[in-house]
């Protein structure tokens, strides 16, 4: 190959260093609507009318981990991904959302914020002479060696941050301060001007990343302000801090603003116990005043994500033929596989039994830590916000569809044995019951717990409670009836001696799989002060042709064609919807009711990869490569009046 | 104005400040030569020093420190030369990444930070309707049916002589839209409803049965806005398309000129 330099071209490159240099016109003037929470911006429906889909838990090339595990998209890049246009991934090739997003919260680890991405573009001998230390030069000549190098130097800086030996360089707070503070003034300007009333939402938000030895007690911060607010806070950093810190900040920032903010806990499954404790994190019995800051500052809880769901455990859940999705290799051990999960920590790790601790801490303490709600997320480390299974983006970059044997390499951050690329579910999306699409409505259906999880398909999903709903109610307005005569998911109902009634509705996603069931799942305490959970099939396709057995429901049937990745809809039913009154009511109960929604079998992403990239699963991948996708509701509860048992 | 993060790192300030200087210093004179073995260090580079220093530690230096930034400026300076001399610039994977990386945030900067006028925006907005077409409002009633046949037969109850107010069937589904957006009527009845759906006149009589992930539905189309899609309302969005298609033209359009100047030759 030959080339010529010419003069030509050297006065354009020196022009272009002119136009850079040129000074700078300001920020374009947005429309105040954009700037703020989205109040009095748009019309809004009388009662919450339609599911807004989202994705709570996006990182982008400002996350420490996602950069180094090779992500070039940036936060404007994930905005426009998820409102519904083309970017290029990073490892090339163009990515559409067939259906767009209704809100994202890019939330990046406030941990190292920028830091990898700082370091990466920081000159060989300012890393050898200036920072000064042996493994800080190695992960960066390991970053820089390449995609592989960048992905073990990442691993190892994982299990740093969770064995607390990060070197100083990433964790002293004052280069941290200043990385900080430049990411978030430029991203929260940037939210604004993708914050659209009506059409799409762009929160603010971090992802705290508290991890005492490896055990997962991560939370997203998701803000309900615009930038006139959100500016006069930053993230704070979670390693080395207790989840009490977070709430005093989070409390100090609604004080000093009068904004509002909330704390979304996830992957439970990977705390080893420690997410769902029933006493304070020193050990010390939980007391009142810890249980009501929690209930107030984590209303919602997200249960499913790429890696792996926490809605219940077998172990836990053992007459519960559908529990057990998305618990493989997950269930091994901590985040970084630094210590393993044994089966006492399992209640402290899923949701459905933290349900069960909350009325029990209840009854004793007056008030219920964990009554949240249940959202779905994708956790992606791709700036590419995908939960369906056939367009699965990867958990982050070193695992994107271009590396076409990702389904059955091993997936461990850290060295040891235990967890392959099938095991990542294709992540999940939130729904919020919203009057309309802005910061302010969205953000207080999640303060309400009108939210639930979905597994990526978009399944219409509607509960409400009260205790004089019939069948009649069906052929009027039972929107307004349930809105109305009683409380939406998410809300509370009070004892009054007779068993509630549910009115239970689900449309299948209009583009998606047809519909298996719906269940529901209760948890009480019984007289003597036990847990108990049942889970109840309400209703379902074929009812007359599928009856209850000894061994359980009729199963749907299964359509998946395993050589070419497909299914039909001759099974199911597009919308089940039934009024369902619980049978085994008892006066004075505590309890809990949430809707299971499952979607008769469909391939997962490790088929569609199969069967695209033309390679053969093998062994437990191949068992494991057709699911039935689902849905869980927040519950409903039912309360005792003050003073009452 | 948007900047990453290390372009606000007091190195690279004091690296750019340090480039600046060096085509100042050089323009008009004779180019600095790289096989030069005199490295002068005079007044202004040791200000220069002096700055960066005080950049990092929020002091100015002591004699002793600055005659150390010397050093270690002299050092850099000679081992970068003998770098240079030895062609280590042109083989090193990392430096040409860096330096390509540069030339494209050159590049695009200018665009990230300009401010386009309306005349711009409109023309955008005119050149790619069809992104904005998910955004045209229709209004229209449906009925619901599980069954094609069914389906029809609920159309004949509304054309025929016996009209029939309210067949179909009670779903989750609204029966009514009004003035709705595109994007929301695929947001609830899904994609294929539609695209079954603009195919509908809007005169008000019913039509179809079109399917749907559901099953099958006559529709009456009430109302369409026939005019394209509203500037106005669509701006805050035209303008970030805006912005980040001309980032990506204005890339383009530099590499092209700069690859104009090339011969390349390719085996074959």
């Amino acid at each position: 190959m030959r080339k010529t330099w010419t003069i030509g071209a050297g006065l354009a490159a020196a022009s272009l260093m002119a136009l850079a240099m040129a000074g700078c016109s300001g920020d374009a003037a947005l429309d105040p609507a954009q700037t703020g929470n989205g109040e009095n911006t748009i019309k809004l429906a009388e009662f919450p009318d339609r599911p807004y889909w989202g994705d709570t838990h996006l990182h982008t090339d400002n996350s420490i981990d996602a950069f180094g595990f090779g992500v070039r998209l940036g936060p404007e890049e994930a905005l426009r991904f998820a409102r519904g246009e083309e970017v290029t991934a990073t490892t090339g090739g163009k990515a559409q959302l067939d259906r767009p997003l209704d809100f994202l919260v890019i939330a990046d680890h406030s941990d190292g914020l920028g830091a990898t991405r700082r370091l990466y573009d920081a000159p060989r001998w300012y890393v050898k002479w200036v920072i000064g230390d042996e493994t800080v030069l190695r992960w960066y000549d390991l970053m820089h060696e390449g995609p592989e190098g960048s992905q073990r130097a990442i691993a190892e800086l994982i299990t740093a941050a969770a064995n607390g030996t990060l070197p100083e360089a990433f964790s002293d707070p004052e280069r941290a301060r200043e990385g900080t503070e430049d990411i978030w003034n430029t991203q929260i300007g940037l939210l604004d001007r993708y914050n659209e009333p009506g059409v799409f939402t762009a929160f603010a938000g971090f992802e705290w990343t508290l991890m005492p030895d490896g055990n997962n007690l991560h939370r997203v911060v998701m803000f309900r302000d615009g930038s006139e607010r959100t500016r006069q806070t930053m993230p704070i950093q979670g390693i080395d801090m207790t989840v009490e810190q977070l709430w005093d900040y989070m409390a100090a920032y609604e004080q000093k603003t009068g904004g509002k903010v909330l704390a979304i806990p996830h992957n439970s499954n990977l705390s080893n116990g420690l997410m769902f404790e029933t006493t304070m994190a020193d050990g010390s019995p939980m007391t009142a005043e810890y249980a009501a800051r929690r209930a107030a500052a984590e209303p919602v809880v997200e249960v499913t994500q790429i890696k792996g769901d926490s809605e219940t455990h077998p172990f836990l859940s053992p007459n519960d033929e559908m529990a057990g999705f998305g618990v493989k290799g997950w269930e091994l051990g901590n985040l970084p596989l630094t210590a393993t999960s044994t089966p006492d920590m399992y209640a402290g790790n899923y949701a459905r039994s933290a349900l069960l601790r909350g009325l029990s801490l209840e009854a004793r303490l007056g008030v219920n830590p964990y009554a949240f709600g249940m959202i779905g997320s994708t956790d992606s480390h791709t700036g590419l916000a995908t939960a369906d299974e056939d367009n699965f983006f990867g958990k982050h970059t070193g695992n994107e569809p271009a590396y076409k044997d990702r389904a059955m390499q091993p997936q461990n951050l850290g060295t040891r044995q235990g967890r392959f690329g099938w095991h990542y579910l294709a992540g999940g999306y939130a729904a919020a019951w919203a009057r309309g699409n802005t910061r302010a409505e969205i953000f207080d259906a999640f303060k309400r717990r009108e939210v639930y999880a979905t597994t990526g398909p978009r399944m219409t999903v509607r509960i409400f409670g009260g205790f004089d709903f019939s069948d009649k109610d069906w052929s009027g307005d039972w929107v307004r009836a349930g809105y109305t005569r009683g409380v939406p998911m998410g809300g509370e109902l009070t004892d009054k001696g007779s068993a509630p009634t549910f009115l239970i509705s689900a449309l299948k996603d209009p583009d998606g799989a047809n519909l298996d069931r719906v269940q529901v799942v209760k948890g009480w305490v019984d007289a003597s002060g036990t847990a108990q959970e049942r889970v109840y099939d309400v209703v379902w396709s074929d009812m007359d042709k599928r009856p209850r057995t000894a061994k359980g429901l009729t199963p749907v049937g299964d359509t998946v064609d395993r050589k070419t990745a497909t299914y039909t809809n001759t099974i199911g039913a597009g919308e089940l919807r039934t009024t369902w009154t619980d049978p085994d009511y008892a006066k004075g109960q505590r309890a809990f009711y949430y809707v299971r929604v499952l979607e008769i079998p469909t391939p997962r992403w490790t088929l569609f990869d199969a069967v695209r990239f033309g390679f053969e699963l093998s062994g437990d991948a191949l068992k494991d490569a057709v699911a039935q996708e689902r849905a869980y509701t927040s519950p409903i509860w039912l309360r005792q009046l003050k003073g009452t048992t | 104005m948007t900047l990453p993060g290390w372009a606000r790192e007091p190195l690279v300030h004091f690296l750019a400040l340090g480039a600046v200087l060096y085509v100042a210093l050089t323009w008009g004179g004779t180019p600095v030569d790289p096989s030069s073995r005199v490295i002068s260090v005079d007044g202004a580079r040791q200000a220069q020093l002096a700055l960066a220093f005080e950049q990092v530690m929020g002091r100015a230096p002591t004699d002793a420190e600055l005659d150390a930034r010397i050093e270690r400026y002299v050092r850099e300076e000679v081992l970068y030369r003998e770098a240079l001399r030895l062609g280590l610039d042109a083989d090193d994977a990392v430096v040409r990444q860096r330096m390509v990386a540069k030339m494209d945030m050159t590049a695009s900067a200018a665009a990230e930070i300009a401010e386009p006028d309306e005349a711009t925006l409109r023309a955008f907005f005119k050149a790619n309707q069809a992104r904005y077409a998910g955004t045209r409002a229709v209004s229209f009633e449906h009925q619901f049916y599980p069954g094609k046949a069914e389906a029809q037969g609920g159309l004949a109850g509304k054309t025929g002589p016996d009209f029939i107010s309210d067949a179909g069937y009670r779903t989750g589904l609204p029966l009514e839209m009004n003035d709705a957006p595109l994007r929301e009527v695929e947001a609830r009845f899904g994609r294929q409803f539609a695209q079954g759906l603009a195919g509908i006149p809007a005169d008000g009589k019913w039509h179809g049965p079109i399917p749907s992930g559901f099953g099958w539905h006559i529709v009456r189309v009430t109302a369409r806005a026939s005019s394209e899609p509203d500037f106005a309302a669509l701006r805050p969005r035209i303008a970030n398309d805006w912005r980040s298609a001309e980032i990506a033209a204005r890339e383009e359009r530099a590499y092209a000129i700069l690859r104009s100047a090339y011969r390349v030759d390719i085996d074959k």
